[in-house]
């Protein structure tokens, strides 16, 4: 039976904006934030190689975002959690840390920048900025080197907050009680320590993500009978992602961050490459599956770490696109 | 120490199996590989050839028990394979016979369900359910997802309220990249309180119970099922799926019968049947779709939309309660999703060879060609309709159905290991409204001779017959007012039992003996005529005639014949006009099929032979009593024949042979004088097999 561990977030050191930004990588978030008229949010963003840790011992290069000046704080697999609220003017001022040569288009589908180019060649910065108009969740990214920033790590969660506070919507069918970001996504180590002549056809990903962790180091999602619980979940992987879970439904309300006219119940869901999902879970008072909790995961049945070699799935105590909600 | 499995190893699986270390051994159903014909496997007694099978399980009054155990065993493949897999089965059932997928469960609203699971494989095992909530268990050992059976024996319940009526998938929740891959995954469905005919509790979910279909998708990796086989290592992060399935079965064993001696560890076929929407026939069919797989599969209905009624055991309803269903041609199911569709098939343009016919003609038979000369044409655009094909050419059609194939748009599913048109496929039939149909293929006349037309007359309700006199002969010399036996040139076409009735000039004589030969013995001044001399050479002309037509390609095992007849009886033996019937009552018509057991052919030879039933049959046939008077109009009646047909349909020589007779004979008073006998129609419907 494996030792349920618990997720520590790492959280890097921050260099405050302007104005306050929540960072979040993983775990519990009280909603209730309140409702705050349109203001203009200002963050600094640099993308630049670093490292992160999948589990427990491996470790691989990456290409990621952090907030603040590059060199001041360590990209992160995924990219900072951006926040802001329905209506806010945001601007994004973003530096490219990045190898000579890598050209980064920033971008955030679902969303339209104001007038500007959006390319910026490495070693220079450029801003990007947008009016917040419609709540949601949505997967922001580095194009650009052919899709091979973002299979290095370049990419995100940003939440724009209606203004309905506990909503995620503007609308009483998306009430929540508590929200938990679910960023999946997938590595292939052999690519990410030759990012720049890996030949794409081969790419075989061995590692599979939640918030840019794999099982036993995935973060528990903290949630107890009757919660409503937000699951926002955001596919910054290359391949359509199935994800079930064991032991409740879950009302999905939006996709890519577009309200349902019709929300529906499932127990698994697809979501497709680069799209977002909102889905409401309300947790019953029932019995668990699971001594750990109730299952969420990668039903493509990506539940490995790593090379596999043996006859068997390793680890066998469970790995890859897996965690658990428990209170 | 188990070997590396080879990268890339040739088509056919090696048979060897390898005992495993310490002793363990893989409990392999060997004897599951012998083909016995005809067997029904698994099922249950009574299960449907075609639509989803339901395993019983035992209710104890709220309480609904099903037991399962694991167990290795083999599928085949249609391009010659065999595949190594694991699966569910009733244990206690025909011995615990394997079966790939697990057996279907079907349980009601509002039951507690209890799954006892007896582990024979040689690692823990143990099911999750999908979409139920409240699971709990007794025994087992706590694993990653849930609670587990222990290898080599080990056993666990499971228990959960069945609240919500819905399709539903089960399947390991244990070293669940191996084992689920390996097979271990079946359907469940809770039926609704409102009743088995509903989908949910919602009216708009009602449905034919007869049209009940479930499509259980997966993907097969065959290398890692060698690799397991064998005790090999496997990269579980290269899978390469090579087969694709639907309830276990690759496309064309997908369209085989549920049960299929051919498939004894296969025993869920994925056919789907359905006749024309109609008022006679307004419910719709129901398929429930289950993704057991690993990929996300893009399903394509061709033929028709399907309404997708509803995803993971839960209706699609707008906020408010109103049904928010969805029609599809391609609808992608997701790994580990269920969904549940209404089909509907409407003929939208009534086509028809005689009302409404195509606005262009078919192309010429001899400009078609079909892939490997075989097809599932009839030959005819007309739904219910069979026409010419080129010569050599092997249709598998029946009556002239219709066949759609519903596949996997991903194309490389649509294969077995890459040979095209197989793997995740299966076919919708779309039978002609009421069931297959067919006209009289050829007429013998018994009793009497042409006057005009052949059989194709018969085969549409139009203004062209099938024209049928008496017989006539001659008296080689003349005749006194009072002799009781005279000759005649020939007997040929005349009744062969006596008492038929013939006439000469104005008189009708009684034929009481002698019928068959050439002498008959004669009672004269019959039915209100007079005995009268007639003079050599008088032309001697029967009162009677028997014809039949005979249909063709009836399948064995086709059940609820419907015979209908529809024709006239004219007053004249020649011309093209119809003149009614004047003095004496118009002629009497029986109509009677041919039961061929015994005697063969033997048993419907002459008119007057055994095997003639006449219609409706004694045990429940419906239908107008008979005989029945008809004059000059057309009179149309139609006689259902209830339940099996067999004895009715010929086997050996005269495979596939239904033959219908056609009796007229008018042998009452005063002085009935010779008519014809005009066939219209003679159509036969039933449901093939």
């Amino acid at each position: 039976m494996s030792k349920f561990a618990a997720m520590k977030p790492r959280l890097p050191r921050l260099t405050r904006a302007l104005v306050v930004l929540v960072m979040i990588t993983a775990g519990l978030v009280a909603a209730g934030s309140t409702a705050s008229s349109a203001a203009p949010v200002t963050i600094d963003l640099c993308a630049e190689p670093g490292n992160a840790a999948l589990v427990s011992s491996v470790s691989v290069p990456i290409w990621g975002f952090h907030t603040g000046a590059c060199g001041s704080a360590a990209p992160t697999l995924p990219g900072p959690q951006l926040e802001a609220h329905e209506g806010d003017t945001v601007t994004l001022n973003i530096t490219n840390g990045l190898p000579a040569g890598h050209t980064l288009t920033f971008e955030i589908p679902g969303i339209s920048f104001d007038a500007g180019p959006t390319d910026i060649a490495a070693g220079l910065s450029g801003s990007v900025s947008f009016t917040a108009s419609a709540p949601g969740t949505y997967l922001y990214q580095a194009g650009g080197s052919e899709g091979r920033q973002a299979a290095m790590g370049l990419s995100g969660a940003l939440l724009v907050r209606s203004a309905t506070a506990g909503q995620a919507y503007d609308d009483p069918a998306t009430a929540y009680d508590t929200e938990a970001t679910v960023v999946l996504g997938a590595v292939d180590p052999n690519f990410n320590a030759a990012p720049d002549t890996y030949d794409m056809y081969i790419y075989q990903a061995t590692y599979w993500l939640i918030n840019g962790k794999a099982y036993p180091d995935t973060p528990v999602i903290t949630a107890a009978a009757p919660q409503r619980l937000l699951l926002r979940y955001v596919n910054a992987g290359f391949d359509n992602t199935s994800m079930a879970l064991l032991g409740m439904h879950e009302h999905v309300v939006a996709r890519d961050a577009h309200l349902r006219t019709n929300p529906f119940d499932a127990a698994a869901e697809t979501i497709p490459a680069g799209g977002t999902e909102d889905a409401i879970a309300t947790v019953p008072s029932s019995t668990a599956p699971s001594v750990h909790g109730f299952p969420l995961y990668n039903r493509n049945l990506h539940l490995t770490n790593g090379p596999q070699t043996s006859a068997d799935p390793a680890p066998a105590t469970g790995g890859g696109m897996l965690t658990f909600i428990h209170p | 120490m188990s070997e590396q499995a080879t990268a890339r190893r040739g088509k056919k699986s090696t048979m060897t199996h390898k005992m495993w270390r310490l002793g363990t051994v893989l409990a392999l159903t060997a004897g599951s590989l012998i083909a016995v014909a005809g067997h029904g496997s698994a099922l249950p007694l009574g299960a449907p050839k075609v639509g989803m099978v339901c395993t019983p399980g035992t209710v104890n009054g709220t309480a609904h028990t099903f037991n399962l155990e694991t167990k290795t065993g083999y599928i085949e493949t249609p391009d010659g394979n065999s595949v190594f897999m694991w699966s569910y089965d009733n244990p206690g059932v025909d011995n615990g016979h394997f079966q790939s997928p697990g057996p279907v469960l079907c349980a009601t609203e509002g039951q507690t369900i209890e799954v006892n699971l007896t582990n024979h494989l040689a690692e823990p095992t143990s099911v999750v359910f999908p979409g139920q909530q409240d699971v709990t268990w007794t025994g087992g050992t706590a694993g990653l997802l849930t609670t587990e059976a222990a290898a080599n024996g080990g056993t666990v319940t499971y228990r959960f309220t069945a609240t919500n009526a819905g399709t539903y998938l089960y399947e390991s929740g244990s070293d669940v990249a191996k084992q689920v891959e390996m097979g271990l995954y079946g359907a469940l469905v809770i039926r609704p309180s409102l009743g088995a005919n509903f989908a949910y509790g919602a009216s708009t979910t009602q449905f034919d119970p007869s049209r009940e279909y479930l499509a259980l998708l997966a993907d097969i990796d065959p290398f890692l099922h060698h690799a397991v086989e064998i005790g090999a290592t496997y990269d579980f992060n290269s899978r390469d799926n090579r087969y694709f399935t639907i309830n276990g079965r690759s496309f064309p064993d997908t369209i085989q019968d549920n049960g299929s001696g051919l498939l004894p560890n296969q025993p869920y076929g994925a056919l789907v049947r359905i006749q024309p929407n109609s008022p006679s026939n307004p419910q719709p069919g129901l398929i429930r779709m289950v993704n057991a797989g690993v990929d996300n599969h893009p399903f394509h209905p061709h033929g028709n939309h399907t309404t997708q009624i509803a995803q993971d055991g839960r209706l699609m309803t707008a906020p408010g309660g109103a049904p928010a269903f969805t029609e599809h041609f391609g609808e992608t199911i997701g790994a580990g999703q269920t969904e549940d569709f209404l089909l509907r098939w409407d003929d939208q343009d009534h086509w028809d060879p005689g009302t409404n016919p195509l606005p262009v003609p078919p192309p010429n038979y001899r400009d078609v060609t079909f892939k490997d000369s075989n097809t599932w044409y009839s030959g005819s655009p007309y739904l219910g309709y069979k026409g010419t094909l080129p010569a050599g050419t092997t249709t598998q059609n029946i009556c002239g159905e219709w066949y759609f194939p519903w596949h996997s748009h991903a194309l490389n599913e649509f294969t077995n290991f890459d040979e095209g048109f197989g793997g995740m496929g299966t076919l919708l039939r779309v039978d002609p409204p009421g069931g297959c149909f067919t006209a009289a293929a050829s007429t013998a006349i018994l009793s009497g001779v042409l006057k005009s037309g052949s059989a194709s007359a018969l085969a549409v309700d139009d203004t062209n017959y099938y024209q049928v006199n008496p017989r006539t002969t001659t008296r080689p010399t003349a005749t006194t007012a009072g002799q009781t036996t005279i000759t005649v040139a020939s007997t040929a076409g005349f009744p062969t039992t006596p008492g038929y009735y013939i006439r000469i000039d104005n008189e009708v004589l009684q034929v009481t003996a002698g019928q068959g030969t050439t002498t008959w013995t004669v009672a004269r001044g019959q039915l209100g005529t007079a005995a009268a001399s007639h003079l050599s050479g008088a032309t001697i002309t029967g009162l009677a005639n028997d014809w039949y037509g005979s249909f063709s390609g009836v399948r064995a095992g086709s059940t609820n014949l419907k015979v209908t007849y529809k024709g006239k009886n004219c007053q004249a033996t020649s011309g093209t006009t119809c003149p009614t019937f004047t003095g004496a009552a118009a002629p009497q018509q029986t109509v009677k099929i041919c039961n061929w057991t015994a005697l063969g052919a033997a048993n419907c030879a002459t008119a007057a032979s055994p095997g003639w039933v006449t219609l409706p049959t004694p045990g429940g046939g419906l239908g107008p009593a008979q005989p029945q008077t008809v004059g000059s109009t057309d009179v149309s009646s139609t006689w259902t024949l209830p339940g099996s047909a067999s004895q009715y349909i010929g086997t050996g020589a005269y495979n596939g042979q239904v033959r219908v007779l056609i009796h007229t004979q008018r042998w009452t008073g005063p002085s009935p004088t010779p008519f014809s006998t005009w066939g219209n129609l003679l159509a036969l419907v039933y449901d093939a097999p």
